[in-house]
């Protein structure tokens, strides 16, 4: 080190070297980059078998916290250590998991600049990073000078001699960015083409869909190992939009590629449906057992337990699932049978006089949008829940298709006809979850009684009093919707789905 | 922020070995402290390795002619800084005088001057010339402690009572006194006598020596505070215990 910095010291000054620690470094970040799209870098420390210290840079000051006992990556919020760094992180990591990204050794080892007295006028900090892993790097140099009060031209005067060097140049980015560029690491997903206006329709769709097909193949892994509920959910979203756009523009496609997969697609919505709403009620619950008024948060208790264990054999099943070959046949026949369409020659493309994505994509929302409208107007305060949960899934197919035409469509009337869409669908979902939770608390409560280790009656009682929240709920629901279909069927929102139309 | 003088009116009894070594120990125990070297002599600023120069002089940094800040150096050790002594300090007195007449107010100036610091240190240690001048008055009022260094001598216990007297004199706040004996020299006999006896029957003396040793003399070779280069030194221990009283004194 000290040859490397001998530029630094010229003929003014001597160098002094301190004592070299060496460290093995882990960055982590959820699958999904959150932290680093906030600007923290989260970084696991560790000298020699001690489980190490967590540092978290990006809040401000920068907190560490150190580990009592290793923890297993990934890992949830709840499985970091309570504390300032826990609170610094828990909602940029949400109920996401933090998993290593890249992994090196860093050996930092700090210099002294000394004068003719023999006084430190400058510190410099030398750092090394040396990535092992996804893969092995070069060592990564970093120095910093550090001025000290009372001796910035000393400071100026080395920094320019480092940089006047041969070795050295000023760092455009941190080590982290630079191990991050290194190991070939990239925050952006590589993205397939966005659509465009004169793509073939086929294209266009074939296009989409792929999309969706690679996030559900994506997010496999992270579901199989339980790393966090966001993979699932993903996932399953990831399989709707599928099922939406086959639905509703799924006909410029051949007919043979969607009459065999499709299906596969209904099977998959199924097969992940029960993991998810035990999910859903596991993420909630400490909300809704904060907002007991009759019963005690430790009433629920038992029936978290319950919930747990039923998650448990779910995920068996949705494991099982997801490893079986009916899973792979309809992914990987689906991805290639869209691969064939998507990635079709040029020429073929241009000698094409079929529709346009343009074309398609303008009568699929004017018909969506119409059919939209017809159910809201014809929803009265007297009308039957199916009918609103017809609305609802009505709604979120024109929001699927919407998304889908995004890249068609001019961005502040796109921008303002979700907005609308949007307020709708709230409520229209809380519609929904009010039914169909307080629904499931009754059969849970069923199942519970059937157990040889029957629940405490607190237990029930306490479901009890979240059934009827649930019930308040949907009845709330039900009242705004009055509001807010008047609001959507209101001439501000027609004019916005006008503009909207390419 | 805290302000700790070391003063005597007598020359070479350890004002400067007592006010460099507890700044150094007030600063490894985390407090962000100061040490200014009011004497032009500058011995504190040369154990520091610091050049004893102050831009544009003592003289306009009293009349305020620039910020205090301008002027600090940082030392070799973390959170130690140092705001070095200057030739023109001989003429501080008179810079004092003339900046703010004869008025009251010029016997307040420095601490005045250091106010603009409070939020950067917790201790601001001052390393006075011995004298009783206008700059020793000013370092006194401006002090929430004095530490006197006292050769175990009759004689400089009168010139410590004397000290008492002229402090008891100032209105309004007073700084509190704590002497300490220095070169405490255990073969004398006198020595021995004063140190046993002393602190049990006055105010304000520490029961703590620091013992003559030439490893203190030799903070001069070294320039270096005493625990860096002799941290097993009984007289860096007699120092670490100093230093407990003070920082229970002035509340640090
Ligand atoms: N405990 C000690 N043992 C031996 N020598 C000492 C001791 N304390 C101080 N000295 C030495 O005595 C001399 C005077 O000490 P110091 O400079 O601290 O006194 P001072 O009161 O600041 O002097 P001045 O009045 O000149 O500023 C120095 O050479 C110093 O090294
Ligand atoms: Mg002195």
């Amino acid at each position: 080190m000290l040859g490397a910095l001998n530029p630094a010291a010229g003929t003014r000054y001597t160098l002094s070297a301190g004592q070299a620690t060496t460290r093995t470094v882990t960055y982590l970040d959820t699958v999904d980059w959150r932290l680093r799209r906030k600007g923290l870098v989260l970084r696991h420390e560790r000298a020699t078998s001690e489980a190490g210290t967590l540092r978290l840079d990006g809040t401000g000051d920068a907190v560490s916290a150190t580990l009592p006992s290793p923890v297993a990556w990934p890992a949830r919020i709840e499985h970091l250590p309570d504390g300032e760094l826990r609170d610094g992180l828990a909602d940029a990591m949400w109920v996401r998991a933090v998993a290593p990204v890249a992994k090196g050794r860093l050996v930092t080892r700090e210099a002294a600049v000394l004068n003719e007295d023999g006084k430190i006028v400058v510190r410099l900090d030398w750092a090394e990073l040396t990535g092992s892993e996804p893969v092995r790097t070069e060592p990564l140099v970093r120095v910093t000078v550090r001025p000290l009060l009372g001796y910035r031209r000393d400071a100026e005067r080395v920094t320019r001699a480092l940089r006047d060097s041969e070795g050295f140049e000023p760092a455009e980015d941190t080590l982290y960015q630079a191990l991050l560029a290194a190991v070939g690491s990239t925050a952006e997903a590589i993205a397939r083409p966005a659509i465009s206006a004169d793509m073939p329709a086929d294209v266009a769709v074939a296009t989409a869909l792929l999309g969706f097909a690679d996030t559900i193949v994506d997010n496999v892994d992270g579901v199989v190992d339980d790393v966090d509920t966001e993979f699932l959910h993903d996932l399953r979203v990831a399989v709707r939009r599928s099922r939406s756009l086959i639905k509703l523009a799924g006909d410029v496609l051949p007919e043979r590629l969607v009459a065999r997969h499709a299906p596969g697609f209904k099977w998959l919505g199924d097969v992940t449906t029960p993991t998810r709403d035990l999910d859903v009620y596991l993420l909630e619950l400490e909300e809704l057992a904060a907002g007991l008024v009759a019963g005690e948060r430790q009433d629920l208790e038992p029936f978290a337990e319950h919930l747990d264990r039923e998650r448990r054999k779910a995920r068996r099943a949705l494991v099982r699932a997801l490893r079986s070959q009916r899973f792979t046949r309809l992914l990987d026949g689906w991805r290639s049978g869209l691969a064939g369409i998507a990635e079709r020659e040029e020429s073929e493309k241009d000698s094409e006089r079929g529709l346009a994505a343009r074309e398609l994509v303008a009568g699929r929302l004017r018909r969506m949008v119409k059919k939209v409208t017809r159910r809201a107007q014809a929803i009265t305060p007297d009308s039957p829940s199916e009918d609103v949960h017809d609305l609802r899934k009505r709604c979120k197919e024109l929001r699927y298709l919407l998304e889908f035409a995004k890249p068609l469509c001019d961005e502040s009337a796109f921008r303002a006809a979700l907005k609308d869409l949007k307020k709708l669908q709230d409520i229209l979902g809380d519609f929904q979850d009010g039914e169909v939770q307080s629904a499931a608390l009754r059969v849970f409560a069923e199942r519970m009684q059937e157990d040889p280790s029957r629940p405490p009656a607190a237990t029930l009682l306490a479901m009890g009093e979240l059934s009827a929240r649930f019930v308040t709920l949907q009845r709330q629901a039900r009242h705004d919707l009055t509001a807010a279909l008047e609001r959507f069927l209101g001439p501000d929102t027609q004019v916005r789905s006008e503009a909207l139309l390419p | 922020m805290r302000i700790v003088a070391s003063y005597n009116v007598k020359g070479g009894v350890g004002k400067t070995t007592a006010a460099v070594n507890l700044a150094y120990l007030s600063a490894r125990e985390g407090r962000r402290t100061l040490l200014w070297d009011l004497d032009p002599q500058g011995a504190a600023t040369f154990l520091f390795r610091v050049k004893p120069r102050v831009k544009g002089g003592g003289g306009r940094l009293v009349r305020r002619e620039r910020p205090i800040g301008a002027a600090l150096k940082a030392t070799d050790f973390t959170g130690l800084d140092l705001l070095p002594a200057d030739v023109t300090y001989r003429n501080l007195d008179l810079d004092l005088a003339g900046a703010h007449g004869r008025s009251t107010k010029a016997s307040r100036a420095l601490g005045r001057l250091l106010g603009e610091l409070a939020d950067d240190y917790d201790v601001v240690f001052l390393d006075t010339p011995p004298s009783l001048s206008l700059v020793s008055e000013n370092a006194l009022r401006a002090s929430d402690v004095v530490l006197v260094p006292i050769i175990p001598t009759v004689l400089a216990l009168r010139t410590y009572d004397q000290l008492a007297e002229f402090v008891d004199g100032f209105d309004g706040r007073r700084p509190r006194l704590h002497a300490f004996f220095s070169m405490a020299d255990r073969r004398k006999s006198l020595h021995r006598e004063i140190i046993a006896s002393l602190p049990g029957e006055r105010d304000g003396i520490s029961p703590t020596a620091v013992p003559a040793l030439s490893q203190v003399e030799q903070m001069a070779v070294h320039r270096a505070p005493l625990p860096v280069y002799a941290p097993d030194s009984p007289a860096t221990r007699a120092y670490h215990s100093l230093w407990t009283e003070l920082a229970g004194l002035a509340g640090a």
